[in-house]
């Protein structure tokens, strides 16, 4: 082999060497966090005692699914998150298209700042007024009001990322649907929100996540009936029996982070479309 | 995008307006109302009006005063570290002969994890397993390579470092998976031009490729500059106020304040100081950005 091909495959082996580093400091303190959770309940473990592959029990997970009221918690996720995705497809994603389709250029810029400057509210300024506002009229501890709540978060963002994609349906397409006698809602359904598939995926599945890992709204307004798996997980944590059992507080950790990672490896192309478009301009 | 518009689009941007209001312009309205009274918490109907005496007192106070230096920090910090390592990978991701492979995707799918973790288990872990002093990954690290533990969170000097790394491992993606997008779409004909001419790799990215995305660059620093400022998720789990409160972010003095002290009215006006905040750097971003450029 010449010179400058030994050159070139030792770059690209230095490179790929960074980028594998990287990987590893991206999922290495995961993974540390799932054997643990396998070892035998009891005692602190040394790093290579936890990296050692032998000993696998899984009394952890029993003991933080029972000790730990796990089904509860995550019955109130999944409806947490799925509902906070349904609004976003209802709500959000009409009216971002109904902003990018506005005819007075002013009322548009008006809406996308003041859609943009709430993206960047601190998360406090809202649930602190909300959890006295949901006392008074009755909606701390319930569900709906955590879903209320998260919208306060997921509007701006999914409205924000939905108009990047909006703004790049030719216009001319949906004159010629109404041409043909499409209504206005027709020509959203049928020929606009097609052409916006992989955003609207995107945008749905980040929904998801960023509701499944939120914590402080449920923190503030859940009470006891609504709260989700990030606030049992802290609770848990919290609470005098479990104290220094760090296998279950493990297993418990696992059983949250698991199905989220494993979801967002497979849907990995619609994550990155939805956080590069959400961040750039359209 | 064409000016002709042919039908009136507010059927589709009510339902939004409507739930806007109710779900941000109600509480903030309502949120400056309580930070100009005096409020506690398990007497609620008893409100006195006390003008802007809460944020008065906020300024005399010490807990106050260093709660926005710890916040200051944490906030400099992860958007330095998360900007700054997004930038390096996606630099090295984007190179010619591992741009667009498969090795990418695969490298990118794994990237995305830190971001994707809930950030309260990522909070225990690394309290548990990361940086805890005696078991921990870091200080077993640092013994391999002869280097003496270190408290981490339980040090008053070493708490903020910790969490600050632990917020920006967190942050990095989003600023990687960016910037690796702009720096893709480069042309190679361009670099080539660079290279004929004898600039270094050095060269072509700091004087040709860093200029180019430039624009990505500052709106993804403000993205994670708000991001880091509110953070409370991760900075409860891991620390909380953190030995000597090195770790009390104003988000946790807010909580500290309503929910634990009871002291509704004080804590409300510590979140419209942090609202003022976002509000002055949003906007000064918006303006300098030209908004109408960024959404046509």
């Amino acid at each position: 082999m010449n010179t400058y091909k030994l050159r070139k495959a030792r770059s690209l082996a230095a490179r790929h060497a960074v980028l594998g580093i990287w990987l590893l400091i991206c999922i290495i303190p995961l993974v540390t966090l799932v054997l643990a959770s396998l070892k035998p309940a009891g005692l602190f473990m040394t790093i290579p005692e936890i990296f050692s592959f032998s000993g696998f029990s899984l009394e952890n997970y029993g003991r933080a699914w029972r000790q730990g009221n796990f089904p509860f918690f995550l019955r109130n996720s999944l409806i947490i998150a799925t509902a906070s995705l349904a609004v976003v497809l209802v709500v959000c994603t009409p009216m971002a298209y109904g902003i990018t389709r506005l005819g007075s250029a002013k009322m548009r810029n008006f809406l996308v700042f003041s859609i943009l400057s709430t993206r960047f509210l601190p998360y406090v300024v809202l649930a602190l007024p909300m959890y006295l506002i949901f006392r008074v009229v009755g909606l701390s501890g319930t569900l709906f009001g955590l879903v209320l709540a998260h919208l306060a978060m997921q509007l701006p963002f999914m409205v924000w990322l939905m108009l990047g994609f909006f703004s790049g349906v030719p216009i001319e397409v949906e004159e010629s649907a109404i041409i043909d006698g499409c209504t206005p809602f027709q020509t959203f359904m049928l020929i606009s929100l097609p052409m916006v598939l992989p955003g609207l995926n995107a945008a749905a599945i980040l929904a998801f996540i960023i509701s499944y890992n939120e914590f402080l709204f449920a923190f503030f307004l859940a009470g006891y009936n609504a709260q989700p798996l990030t606030v049992g997980i802290a609770r848990f944590v919290g609470g005098g029996e479990t104290a220094a059992q760090y296998g279950v507080i493990a297993a418990y950790g696992s059983m949250i982070i698991i199905p989220i990672i494993i979801f967002a490896l497979v849907v990995n192309r619609y994550i990155v479309t939805g956080m590069t478009q959400g961040a750039v301009k359209g | 995008m064409a000016s002709q518009r042919f039908f009136r689009p507010w059927g589709f941007i009510l339902p939004g307006i409507v739930l806007g209001i109710i779900t941000l312009v109600v509480p903030i309205v309502m949120g400056f109302r309580y930070s100009l009274h005096r409020i506690r918490l398990y007497r609620l109907s008893d409100q006195v009006f006390v003008g802007f005496q809460n944020y008065m007192r906020l300024f005399d106070d010490p807990l106050f005063m260093m709660s926005v230096r710890v916040t200051f920090w944490f906030t400099i910090g992860c958007t330095i570290l998360a900007v700054v390592f997004g930038l390096a990978i996606a630099a090295v991701m984007s190179t010619r002969g591992i741009r667009g492979t498969g090795a990418a995707r695969f490298y990118m799918a794994f990237y995305l994890v830190p971001f994707v973790a809930t950030q309260v288990v990522v909070g225990m872990l690394g309290r548990l397993y990361i940086w805890e002093p005696e078991y921990g990954m870091i200080n077993w690290i640092m013994g391999l390579v002869g280097m003496d533990p270190v408290g981490w969170l339980i040090s008053a000097d070493t708490a903020l470092l910790a969490t600050t790394i632990t917020n920006s491992w967190r942050l990095v993606p989003l600023a990687l998976l960016v910037f690796y997008a702009a720096l893709a779409t480069i042309p190679d004909a361009i670099v080539e031009s660079a290279e004929v001419d004898g600039a270094s790799a050095l060269t072509i990215f700091f004087r040709i490729k860093l200029p180019m995305i430039r624009f990505h660059i500052s709106f993804v620093t403000l993205i994670i500059l708000t991001s880091a400022f509110r953070e409370f998720d991760l900075v409860y789990a891991l620390s909380g106020l953190g030995p000597g409160r090195s770790t009390n972010v104003m988000s946790m003095l807010v909580y500290h304040m309503g929910l634990s002290t009871a002291n509704i009215g004080l804590a409300n006006a510590i979140s419209f100081i942090m609202f003022g905040m976002v509000a002055v750097l949003a906007v000064v971003y918006i303006k300098a950005a030209k908004l109408s450029e960024m959404r046509e």
